[in-house]
This record gives structure tokens, sequence and C-alpha cells, in this order.
């Protein structure tokens, strides 16, 4: 058990535990196309959080009845490997991940343009390797990729983040310590113009302490499009760049 | 193909402010043209498109399309075109006039086509036919398939790309839109043609490509003699 | 091609190549797919791998924890292995708990680790009777292009190498490595029209009916073997299967593994 004294641990000369500063990402790293069988796939870094997610579709849904006339239907499904955190987790979903399946659904079903494919399903699947606080945020980022991969029309990508509350310091992206430890987490998605489509929060804010942590939720979400356009734009050139060369994936690494 | 420079874009990316000009690809708002979808804008004629990197085939009335029957359900063959939708072809779209019982006797689960959609109504029941000359079941060759989007680089301007192939390759070659192509002729044909067609699916969107296939083919077929 | 149907052409094609003892990625029959192995790949994880097989991709993770012993054996370790077979891995995989693949797949990892006597499952047993050490091996497939066995097989052992049973976190004195004592691997190979070939793809697997894989020790005993699929095997085929697969299982320990 750590026992924090509030002003000196959680921030200390402008650097957090980290090294950090408030307003401050982790490294990202994203990788397009990791996956052979799926249609789509994006494998992100964010710090010591690894996260592969994976899209299938549109496809066939089964069963039949789920099956919409006039749109293609999409699916969510979050879970995390038994060996992603401290104590080993019981496979299977248990009913945090039902919950972060539902909103990261809904943080990207507004973006996918699900009239092309009536009769269909577009599946998403996010597989947490390791968790470090902020797995759900870096699943939609990859799942936003990993759509484009895929080739699923979209409106805009989608690109998410956390920011929060720690030692009554309000910080951007909270590693695991902060969050444990800390007094309020607010995970959010946006597109780039600025349009909400994920919204949590837990802990305790005051309205004012709420403004500064959206803004700075704001804030990272426009970094990470950069990073996740940039690795779209990157795998693209690599190809064609090297003509004769294995096709890889795109790489880059950002602090 | 008349493009101009080639531009990755990513769904959400601003390209044009001229509505008039959306293409495929694009969607318009506010006055604005935005790409929907990962891919290469180019420019053609007076609008603005954008080509897709990657997506599944949608089948679309005219297609020529390679299937794999599937499924024999009542009077329609279930064929798998390689889309999110099935193509169902039924008995009377086979050539011959045959019984219900004889169905699987004429096409069976596994068997390969060489078909055409016949149509595609609103809620994607695709109809898919065999009556015609060009059309028919495959029984030997190969069948190779690369995704859907590069079909058209496969085909070439006017057929230009799909055309050198088809000379300088002693093979029968059938193009499906759905990125089945089915290739026959002798061993070492049929790899150099299976061979070309993956070299030409990897670098669909690279300028110069044809002329750099013609080469390849010119140095291949030196090899060999 | 279609992921439920296999093409008449297609099989034609393999069968065909199996005649001129060619295979359709021009490997030959007693050659496995290019492999690179990642150990040490989740920082907490006791113990982690990632094997990738051609494009096959299996993590592996091992978790170290203290726990109670089972009633018969309460002075011994306790192993407990888990496949996921998730459906980010291939359009046939369904979302749910292990399927009889998966389950089998589970099982036949466990028996090589146990049978070989890898681990010394008397040596991780804290008080006896109360507290042993519980060794998690979890399968965590990520994309299925054909012989998961013989790549869940390797990231398992790989993952034991290199694993460390945190002692400290749990006031039971220092951390330590977990003690390995042999290097059980599975190979897996698969019976085409007579032909045998190691380490099938997903277009040989849906073709050939059966399968034979044999778990070797790294001193060249069997310490589990398993038929797969339906039809029959000859004597002469499974003494052949038994004698290849303890020579590749060799090359690959040589290559990737160290004790």
């Amino acid at each position: 058990m750590i026992f924090m004294d509030e002003d000196l641990s959680f921030l200390k000369n402008g650097f957090r535990l980290d090294g950090r500063r408030l307003d401050e990402l982790r490294p990202i790293k994203i990788e397009v196309g990791v996956l052979s069988r799926a249609d789509g796939s994006c494998y992100i870094e964010m710090g010591d959080n690894k996260v592969i997610a994976a899209v299938y579709g549109p496809r066939e849904v089964h069963p039949r009845h789920l099956q919409k006339v006039t749109r293609a239907i999409v699916r969510f499904r979050y879970n995390m490997a038994s060996f992603s955190v401290e104590e080993r987790k019981r496979p299977g979903p248990d009913r945090r991940s039902h919950e972060v399946s539902k909103v990261s659904r809904e943080a990207l079903e507004s973006v996918i343009m699900t009239a092309y494919f009536p009769r269909s399903v577009v599946d998403i699947f996010v597989e947490v390797l390791q968790a470090d606080a902020g797995t759900r945020t870096a699943g939609i980022n990859a799942a936003s990729v990993a759509l484009a991969d895929a080739g699923i029309p979209m409106t805009s990508l989608v690109s998410a983040c956390a920011a929060g509350k720690a030692g009554g310091h309000i910080m951007l992206d909270l590693m695991k310590d902060e969050d444990n430890f800390g007094e309020a987490d607010m995970p959010i998605a946006m597109t780039p113009n600025g349009e909400i489509s994920l919204l949590q929060m837990d802990g305790n804010f005051t309205q004012e302490e709420f403004g500064k942590a959206l803004e700075l939720a704001k804030n990272g979400c426009r970094q990470i499009y950069d990073i996740q356009r940039k690795a779209l734009s990157d795998k693209y050139r690599k190809i064609s760049g090297e003509q004769s060369k294995e096709i890889a994936g795109g790489v880059e690494v950002y602090e | 193909m008349d493009f101009m420079y080639r531009d990755v874009v990513v769904p959400g990316d601003l390209i044009s402010e001229d509505p008039e000009k959306a293409g495929e690809g694009t969607y318009v708002k506010d006055d604005k043209v935005y790409s929907f979808l990962y891919g290469l804008v180019s420019t053609y004629k007076d609008k603005v498109r954008v080509i897709p990197l990657a997506g599944k085939y949608i089948p679309a009335p005219g297609d020529a399309v390679i299937g794999v029957v599937e499924d024999i359900v009542f009077s329609n063959w279930i064929i798998n075109v390689n889309s999110p939708y099935d193509g169902l072809l039924h008995i009377s779209e086979y050539p011959k006039k045959i019984d219900l019982s004889e169905m699987t006797k004429h096409l069976r689960i596994g068997s390969t086509v060489m078909a055409k959609v016949k149509d595609v109504d609103p809620t994607m029941k695709v109809e898919i036919t065999l009556n015609d000359r060009m059309l028919g079941i495959l029984k030997k060759g190969r069948v190779v398939e690369i995704s859907p989007t590069k079909v058209p680089r496969l085909i070439g301007k006017g057929g230009s790309m799909i055309n050198m192939l088809k000379t300088e390759i002693k093979c029968d070659m059938f193009v499906g839109q759905n990125g089945r192509i089915w290739v026959d002729g002798n061993e070492e044909d049929m790899d150099l043609a299976l061979k070309t067609i993956l070299i030409i699916e990897k670098e669909a969107h690279t300028t110069g490509l044809t002329d750099r296939i013609s080469e390849f083919l010119k140095i291949e077929k030196e090899a060999r003699s | 091609m279609s992921d439920d149907v296999i093409s008449d052409i297609r099989k034609d094609y393999l069968y065909h190549l199996v005649l001129k003892s060619e295979r359709a990625d021009g490997r030959s029959f007693e050659e496995y797919r290019k492999i690179q192995l990642e150990q040490e790949i989740i920082r907490k994880a006791d113990g982690s791998a990632l094997v990738k097989l051609g494009n096959t991709q299996v993590m592996v993770g091992v978790k170290i924890q203290p726990g109670e012993p089972y009633s018969d054996s309460p002075n011994k370790g306790v192993i407990i292995t888990n496949a996921e077979l998730v459906p980010l891995a291939s359009p046939k995989f369904e979302p749910g708990p292990p399927n009889e693949v998966g389950i089998e797949l589970a099982r036949l990892v466990d028996r090589g680790v146990r049978e070989s006597g890898a681990l010394d499952l008397e040596a991780l047993c804290i008080t006896p009777g109360e507290k042993v050490w519980i060794i998690f091996i979890d399968i965590h497939i990520l994309d299925d292009c054909g012989n998961l066995m013989d790549a869940a097989s390797l990231g398992a052992i790989a993952a034991l190498l290199t694993a460390n049973v945190p002692a400290a976190q749990y006031g039971l004195g220092e951390d330590y490595p977990l003690p390995v004592r042999d290097i059980p691997l599975a190979t897996t190979a698969v019976v085409l029209d007579d032909a045998i070939m190691f380490d099938p793809d997903t277009d040989e697997e849906s073709v050939a009916e059966t399968k034979l894989t044999v778990i070797t020790t790294a001193n060249g005993c069997i310490c589990g073997m398993q038929k797969r699929g339906s039809g029959f095997l000859s004597s002469e085929q499974v003494y052949r299967i038994v004698d290849i697969s303890c020579e590749m299982a060799n090359e690959i320990r040589e290559k990737f593994l160290e004790v």
C-alpha cells in the first residue's frame, strides 16, 4: 500500500510520478495492419498499455435476426487478456468489460456510415494485452485506425484520451497509480471537429476543475488525432516507396 | 488515367471547398467536401474522388464475378462472391434447363463459376446469372484472390494492363470485379500470371506500373528461354 | 478463398502439388514457416512470449501467484493452462468460453509442460497442504493462419523459460527465475493423400482430414501425442511422423530456446 502525501508525490517541481508534465500524454506508438485474417487492424501502445484492435466487416450478421434491413449494425467487444493485469484475471467478459464495450461502440457508431451496408455487421474487437490505466481510450484509438484500415466509410476518425485529478492537480492521461490513488478520472472521445462521442467521469470535480480537465482532454485528443492520421498515411507511403519489399505497417514513436 | 498527383487521405479530411465537385468516396457537409475513406485523392474530369485503399466487394448489376457454391437452398444455389452479400443463382439462370433434383449434379458445393451479377435490390439481395456464352463452370486452372479495390488497376485504362498480360503470358484469364481472377494454361505460365497479378496488387497505387510490369514480363520470359 | 467452403479448384491444386512433392507456398513437406519469437514482451506478466509462425501470431502470458493446492496433491504446485481463441484472430472464432478446439489446444500444451516434468511441482510448494505456487499459462491467439498448436506450445515454453517467481510481493523471499527442467515442444503434421506435411497453413488444414501432434522433450522422448481430425493413420505414418517430429523440435529448440 502506497501512502501519498498529496502535494509532494503526484507532482514534484512540475513533474509527475513518471516524469511527465501535467498536460503531457504518455508516449504513443501505432502500427497499422498487423493482422492477416482481420479486414483491418491496429496495434497501439500508450505508455504501458498494449492494445490491439481488429475489424471484420462489413460481413454477414449471425444470428440473422439481428440484421437491420437498411443499414449495417456495429458491434464492439472489449476484452482483457488474463495476463494483462497485475493479478491474473479470469478469462471472459465481466461487468466492466460489458460497459466498456457498450460505450466504446457508442463512441464510434456515430461516425460509421452504416447506410452503405444494409443487412450486415461491422465487428470491432479490442484485446488488451497489457493494462496501465486508459485501456478503453487506447482501444477506441486503435479501433478508429483499424476501421479506416478496413476501408469502412466514416465521417471522420475518433480520438480518445482521459484527463483527471490526482493529488488535487488536474492532469492529462492518468497512468495506473494516478488513476488508482487519484480523485477523478474522465475519459473522452472526440472527432477532429470537437464533437464528443464518449464522455464518462467518476470521482469528484468542482465545475471549474471539470472545465480544466475537459480542455486538457480535448487537447490530448487533438494530438492523438495527428498521430493516428500520420500512422495511416505512413503505411501507404511505405508501400509506395518500397515497391519490391515486403509490406509492413507504419510505425512511429512519439514522445 | 487522368489523375493528378495522389494524396493519401483519411476519413474526415477536407478535400474541396466546392460542393459541386463531390465525387465517389466523399460526402458534403456545410458546403464543403470531405473524404469518408482511407484512400487516395484524385481529380477526374471535374470531380474530386477518393480511391479506397481497402474495402469489401459490394455487388453491382453487370459485374463479372467468380463465385464458389456454398449451399443449395430450394431452387437457388448460394454463391460466395467474396462479399458481405451472397449471390443467389436461381435454377432458371442456369444455362441448361434442369430439374430441382439435378441441381447438385450440375453444380455442387465447392464448384467455381464465372458469373455475372444480374440484379441487386435495395435490401442487397444479389441475383447471379450464368446465362451467357462467356460464363460457365471453372473446372481447371487456378483462382487467386486480390483486394477488390485493386481490380481497376489490374484491368487498366481501356483494358490496357490486362490485355498486356493476356498477350505476354499464354493463359486464359477472367477477372472478376470481386477480386477473384482465374487463369488457365501450363504450370509455368500460370505461375508467372499469378506472380504478376500479385505484384500489380501490391503496387496498384504507384505510378509507372504498366511500364514496370512490361519490363518485368520481358525479363521473366528471357530468363526462361 | 471463402472462409467456409474451400473451392474444388483450390483443393485440386493442393493435391496436384502434393503429387509433385510441392506445397502452395513453396515449402518442402518438412519445412516450417518463418518463426519469430519475442520473450518478455508483457512486462506485467511474470513470463511472456509472442510467437509468429508464418502469419500465425500467438501470445502467451505466464502469471505466478500463491494459492491453495489440490486436496489430492497437498505439496505440489498447480499448473492451469487456458487458451482464448478470441474472435479478433479469425472470422471463424466466436466470442464465448473456449469450445472443444480451444480446450483441446490448452490441454495439449498443458500435457507437454506437465508430462515432460519441465516444472518441478514439488519445488513449487510453499507450505504443504496450505500454500503453493499456481502457474497460470494463458494462451491468447491473435492471428490464426494455421497450426495454432505448435505456435502455442512454443509460446508457452518460451514464456516459462523467461519467467520469474514474484516471491517478493508476497513476502516469500526474493524474486527468482522459475526453474524449468525441460523444453517440451509440439510439432504437428497433416496427412494429405499419403503425403505427410509439417506445419500446415490454413488451406492445408482445411483440406487435410487427419492431423497428428507429437510433443517431444529435449532428449528426444515423447511426452504427449494427439491424433486430431477424422480419417486414419497407418503405423508407418505414425512412426515416420514421430521420427521427423523429434528432428523438427530439436531444430526449433536449438534456434530459439536455451535452457
